[in-house]
């Protein structure tokens, strides 16, 4: 038997263990989401900072003044909700991608053995801690009308003039798979690593073929993985500003470039504000989806 | 390839198109660092011109300065939060808030940049007006910010090996007269130190690499290598960068191609052991 | 969660075991221990005598390794007390008993050489360096390790690193030495070799132990004297074959060993003799002893597989004997184990040597067949 008691009960000297890192995502994460949230109901104003209070208090009169003028302002302007939904399809398109490239390369390296698994492992990651600026940037220089892609194919003669690839969508993509598909491949790698290849030779046995195998062996098995490295890929495509605006032209309407044209060049920060606060209302139910995976990854209950 | 039999062919296949995918890029970026030619995209001979143009580049080497401090600022105290949230999802038994602070442990992993930078240079505005601090942004602004978001890096990495940690050697330290500071120095310090180092360097890693949230909360005076690279970057190709991403990547070879060598090392050890 | 049993014996009930010749060393007074309100161990009284090695045995989940992990002080007793040589540990962390536990994982540290992990303990207590070389010195000869001082733990095989998972704990001269499920982690053939190895040096130290394990063979080879645990409670407490042969219990018979278990009512009760009836056997069961029952009283009469004959033949006695067919016969070289089903539909287990390389009758699938037993064969339980 395994006592329940392995684990330190609260309290005891274990609050000093608690209180800093909790202290500081308290103060540092969670309360400027409420500023946020503030800020998005004040109005915007030439002034420093540029934004109107929310309450007066004056001749003992307390003054609260919430304006909604820019949700209304959201829904109103089709700017808006078309980001928003162009950023949802971007991102849902791209996470399929980042998927079906993602897994065979995952379950691969999950099926190396030894050294080769390491070394598999460590050609994933690697390009990750290279900037990710820089790799954008190289794809700039891959998919310009002068660039290497164009030059060769004017060379063998396949096209006469250059195909247009920077500043379309396609380029998004390219930029968006390519730096977000070691976030789905690492942790659905350590998922498939974990299962037990007797379950596929029981399978085996038991008749199944390769296909069966992996729809009702391994693809169950592994839902935790897949989940947790679309959401890796998925919530933080949907706010990219960067690969929109190097790779993207002005076609590609993305909701993080648009909130950060109305920070920095409107510097309108309550309409940035409300921006903000419906794309986290809109990624709340992806992000608890991922937490409660990722939750138990950490905690490692049971 | 013969060492991975258990590999399947179309997974194999997707390997190594998927690298090409992934190292392709990187490898054109090398070679036209070296090309003499102003012209990024046509080859004009073998130099290292913009290497040295790189290094005369003042606004360059200072923002780089400035990133390694940051870096190194942040991955240091990431490290020392990221270890003991880790220790308090992993250690400590249930306690009233632990789902909130969960929750707030993992969501920094997903939170989009744009509005962690937005939301947390608000906060320092508000700070600001109402308490006088900080009274201006800059280093540590950045650096508080970056502390924020990497710790929720390093308590991955942390709590995943501290799961693995077998209880018992910590048991076995207290059983043989270590009071429970001594045994944490003693015993599981060491034993997770390489897991502290590779969450060390992913929280330098992610603090060097950020733009985005560091232009949110920098201020006027302090401009970090990424925001250098990216107002160079948006007005087109420059060699200068492609010069500085060589080095980036032979760097960061360099290290990976290390830890894997230490890793193959161990590895070969275990191997050697009798039973 | 507050536990509220009141200490059922006062404290100096914890009376010497009957038969025994030293007083009680280390001793359990009513120790319970409950998780978030589940009771874990329930009420133990236990005594264990200077220099002896004592087994607590039990299936998991029986309690055995919660008592234990109260003996080294990494739990708290809920409620009770445990008392060495008189005085109270309660309250006294694992760091700061004489008491020393070898884990089942041995948790020998990775990061340092066996030297190292010898004297970890040693440098804990602030000995003198030169001390502290001698004492691992001196244990590691003992241990037969001397050469492997300098590997790291993941350098040596499974028995060696049991041998300085031991010494470790040895070198520090603990007033109690705690063993958890010492043998769990060695392969079966291993395990007989370290049971008689780790023994002789424990008895060549001379140090009071306690093992907690499941397997009975290890606790029948290893210890003195040996406690069965089930549901967090003791059932019976004594030496290998006290426990073997005068089981108090049911559990106690069918833990240890295998048995064959007749259910009934007493009919005679007399002083130096007591007759059973049992719907399961067509004769009276016959004891030659006497108990401390009643007429009526419903009990079981255990009798091992070994202590039963079988023959074609009739015996002459009218007790303690019935007949059966032989329903299956599992051969294990020295000996058989026969399954006799009898007329009330009972199965009966008969071990008989294979002691002749061919019995001129030797008993095969539905042979009609006579089981019977000498009238101090059989034992009876009366929980």
């Amino acid at each position: 038997m395994k006592p329940a008691g392995r684990r330190w009960r609260l309290p005891g000297q274990h609050w000093l263990l608690v209180i800093p890192p909790y202290l500081w995502l308290l103060l540092f994460f969670l309360a400027p989401f409420a500023i946020v949230f503030k800020i998005s109901l004040a109005e915007s104003t030439i002034a420093q900072p540029p934004y109107t209070a929310l309450y007066e208090y004056v001749n003992d009169v307390l003054t609260l003044r919430l304006s909604f003028s820019n949700y209304l302002f959201l829904l109103t302007d089709s700017l808006y909700f078309d980001a928003y939904v162009s950023s949802l399809r971007i991102a849902a398109i791209s996470t399929l991608i980042c998927l079906v490239i993602g897994y065979p390369i995952a379950y691969g390296i999950a099926r190396a053995q030894g050294p080769m698994q390491s070394l598999l492992l460590m050609l994933v990651v690697l390009p990750s801690w290279t900037s990710f600026l820089i790799r954008i940037y190289a794809w700039m220089g891959i998919l310009r009308n002068n660039g290497i892609i164009n030059t060769v194919l004017m060379a063998l003669g396949v096209v006469d003039e250059p195909v247009r690839m920077m500043n379309t969508e396609l380029a998004v993509y390219i930029g968006i798979v390519y730096t977000y598909l070691p976030f789905l491949v690492l942790p659905l790698y350590s998922n498939l690593v974990k299962l037990d290849n007797r379950l596929l030779e029981a399978a085996t046995d038991l008749g199944a073929g390769p296909v069966s195998r992996f729809l009702r062996i391994t693809l169950p098995l592994s839902m935790g993985g897949v989940i947790a490295g679309c959401m890796l890929v998925f919530i933080p495509v949907v706010g990219e500003f960067v690969i929109p605006e190097l790779l993207g032209g002005s076609e590609t309407l993305m909701i993080g470039k648009v909130l950060w044209g109305e920070f920095f060049n409107n510097r309108d920060w309550p309409v940035a504000s409300a921006v903000a606060t419906v794309m986290l209302v809109v990624l709340l139910i992806p992000i608890s989806l991922f937490h409660r995976y990722q939750f138990r990854e950490m905690e490692g209950e049971d | 390839m013969a060492q991975s039999p258990g590999i399947p062919r179309f997974s194999r296949i997707c390997l190594s198109l998927g690298f090409f995918f992934l190292y392709a890029p990187m490898v054109v970026l090398i070679v036209y660092s070296f090309n003499a030619s102003e012209r990024v995209n046509i080859w004009a001979g073998f130099s290292t011109r913009w290497y040295g143009e790189l290094f005369r580049d003042d606004a360059m080497m200072s923002a780089m300065w400035m990133s390694l401090r940051l870096a190194f600022a942040t991955a240091t105290v990431s490290v020392v939060f990221g270890t003991l949230a880790a220790l308090v999802l992993t250690r400590v038994r249930n306690f009233r808030t632990k789902t909130l602070f969960g929750g707030m442990v993992t969501a920094p992993l997903v939170m989009p940049d744009v509005i962690t930078g937005l939301s947390l240079l608000l906060l320092f505005v508000g700070m600001a007006n109402t308490l006088g601090w900080p009274a201006e942004r800059g280093f540590l602004t950045i650096w508080i910010a970056h502390v924020t978001f990497c710790m929720a890096f390093v308590t991955v990495v942390m709590s995943s090996r501290l799961r693995e940690l077998d209880r018992s050697l910590e048991e076995a330290a207290m059983d043989l007269g270590a009071s429970r500071l001594g045994t944490f120095f003693q015993i599981t310090l060491p034993i997770i130190t390489p897991a502290l180092a590779s969450g060390w360097l992913l929280a330098f890693t992610l603090s060097l690499d950020d733009l985005v949230i560091a232009s949110f909360v920098a201020g006027p005076a302090s401009t970090t290598l990424p925001m250098v690279v990216f107002s160079s970057v948006r007005l087109g190709l420059s060699p200068q960068v492609n010069a500085l991403a060589a080095l980036l990547i032979l760097s960061v070879t360099a290290v990976g191609m290390l830890a894997y060598l230490m890793t193959l090392r161990d590895e070969r050890r275990r191997q050697r052991q009798p039973g | 969660m507050t536990e509220t049993t009141t200490i059922a014996h006062p404290a100096g009930a914890g009376q010497p075991e009957p038969g025994s010749g030293g007083a009680a060393y280390i001793e359990l007074v009513g120790v319970s221990k409950s998780f978030d309100g589940a009771l874990a161990v329930n009420n133990v009284d236990l005594s264990i005598r200077k220099g002896e090695l004592f087994a607590l045995l039990g299936a998991s989940g029986c309690g055995k390794s919660t008592l234990l992990r109260m003996l080294s002080g990494f739990e708290q007793p809920t409620s009770g007390d445990i008392l060495l040589e008189g005085q109270s540990l309660t309250g006294l962390p694992a760091n700061q008993r004489p008491f020393n536990m070898m884990f089942q994982s041995y948790a020998l540290f990775p990061h340092m050489t066996v030297e190292q992990n010898l004297a970890f303990g040693l440098k804990q207590e602030r000995m003198d360096k030169r001390e502290i070389e001698s004492r691992v010195g001196e244990m590691l000869e003992r241990v037969q390790m001397s050469e492997y001082r300098k590997r790291k733990p993941d350098q040596l095989s499974g028995g060696q690193q049991q041998r300085i998972a031991l010494a470790r704990c040895l070198v520090k001269r603990p007033k109690l030495l705690l063993l958890d499920e010492p043998m769990g982690a060695l392969d079966k053939k291993l395990r007989t070799r370290m049971q008689l190895e780790i023994a002789n040096i424990l008895e060549s130290v001379g140090v009071t132990c306690v093992m907690v394990t499941h397997d009975q063979e290890e606790a029948m080879t290893m210890a003195n004297r040996i406690a069965i645990m089930d549901g967090g409670r003791i059932l019976q407490v004594g030496t290998p074959d006290e426990i073997y042969e005068q089981p108090n219990c049911r559990y106690t018979a069918e833990f240890i060993g295998s048995v064959n278990l007749f259910d009934g009512v007493i009919v005679d009760d007399e002083v130096d003799y007591v007759n059973i009836k049992s719907p399961q056997a067509r004769n009276t069961l016959h004891i030659g002893h006497g108990i401390s029952g009643f007429a009526g009283q419903p009990v079981s009469v255990a009798v091992r597989p070994e202590k039963i004959q079988i023959s074609l033949q009739k015996p002459e006695q009218a007790f303690n004997c019935e007949a059966g067919e032989v329903d299956e016969i599992a051969y294990l070289g020295s000996h058989s184990v026969y399954h006799v089903k009898l007329g009330s539909g009972m199965d009966v287990l008969v071990t008989a040597l294979n002691d002749e390389r061919w019995a001129g009758e030797r008993l095969t699938w539905q042979d009609k067949v006579w089981v019977y037993w000498d009238e101090h064969s059989a034992v009876v339980l009366t929980s």
